[in-house]
């Protein structure tokens, strides 16, 4: 029945995880880092529901759950700050934002 | 058969989002990830989880894909002309630590033993369903309250002030 091994589900999740992490690094524009987060976020949401097949357990789907709302909720919040910093600082750039700067 | 499945979507999957993270139009970064939503959603369904498969498609596909659109539209034409495409310094520098670390993460996951399987889902929906307003009613109501003030933070910051 199960033919496929779980581990090859991590490694599909693992591997986009990284590459989420490396677009939240790499990205020019506001906007597509946020993306890159929600990224890896689906990352974690095919390990538990590729663990959850191979135990035969519905937990992991219920926290996959959870997470995509709170990934709804985080680019609510995380778009809103986006057009914030856009509208008073008028930068758009994730290399222009300085003002934090120690 | 099954593996044919999982490795097409496999595939699928990681060029998206290698696209997502690469190609320089925002816009089309955004069709990119669409596209590894879908594949993600297919995968769920082949792992025999439909509710969350539904979800991912109601919630991502249509919900977020349709904001981030929103933000992008609203940001002047011009302005996301000069910030688009990747900064290729540190492309270069973390491509490799993000090997060593999926590297590293992988020999963690093939050295590690597993959990052995305890049963075997007949009807998804229904044991989700169960389980989520048995075991875990007070998160998923937490979750609501999460929402509302999600919600309320996202007004409050992107309204216009007088």
């Amino acid at each position: 029945m199960k033919t496929i091994p779980v581990e090859a589900y991590f490694a599909v999740s693992t591997a986009l995880f990284v590459l989420g992490l490396l677009g939240m690094i790499v990205r020019r524009n506001l906007v597509t880092v946020l993306m890159s987060l929600e990224l890896a976020l689906n990352a974690v949401n095919v390990a538990f529901v590729g663990a959850d097949y191979h135990m035969g357990l519905v937990e992991g789907q219920i926290f996959a759950l959870f997470i995509i709302a709170l990934a709804a909720a985080e680019a609510a919040v995380g778009l809103g700050i986006i057009i914030a910093i856009f509208r008073y600082r008028l930068v758009d750039s994730t290399d222009e934002i300085t003002d934090m700067r120690g | 058969m099954d593996w044919i499945v999982f490795g097409t979507l496999a595939i699928w999957l990681i060029c998206s989002v290698g696209g997502a993270i690469l190609v320089k139009n925002p816009v089309h970064s955004i069709l990119f990830f669409l596209s590894s939503v879908l594949a993600t959603a297919a995968l769920f369904l082949s792992l025999g989880a439909e509710l969350i498969a539904g979800l991912q498609i109601i919630i991502y596909a249509v919900a977020i894909v349709v904001f981030y659109v929103l933000v992008i539209t609203t940001i002047p034409w011009e302005k996301i002309k000069k910030f688009e495409g990747v900064y290729f310094k540190e492309l270069s520098i973390g491509f490799p630590v993000v090997l060593i670390v999926f590297l590293l993460m992988g020999y963690m996951v093939v050295k590690g033993e597993f959990a052995q399987s305890v049963g075997k889902i007949e009807d998804n929906v229904r044991e989700v369903g169960k389980t989520l307003f048995t075991s875990y009613l007070f998160p998923f109501e937490v979750a609501s309250v999460i929402l509302l003030v999600a919600m309320i933070g996202a007004i409050l910051l992107g309204r216009k002030e007088e």
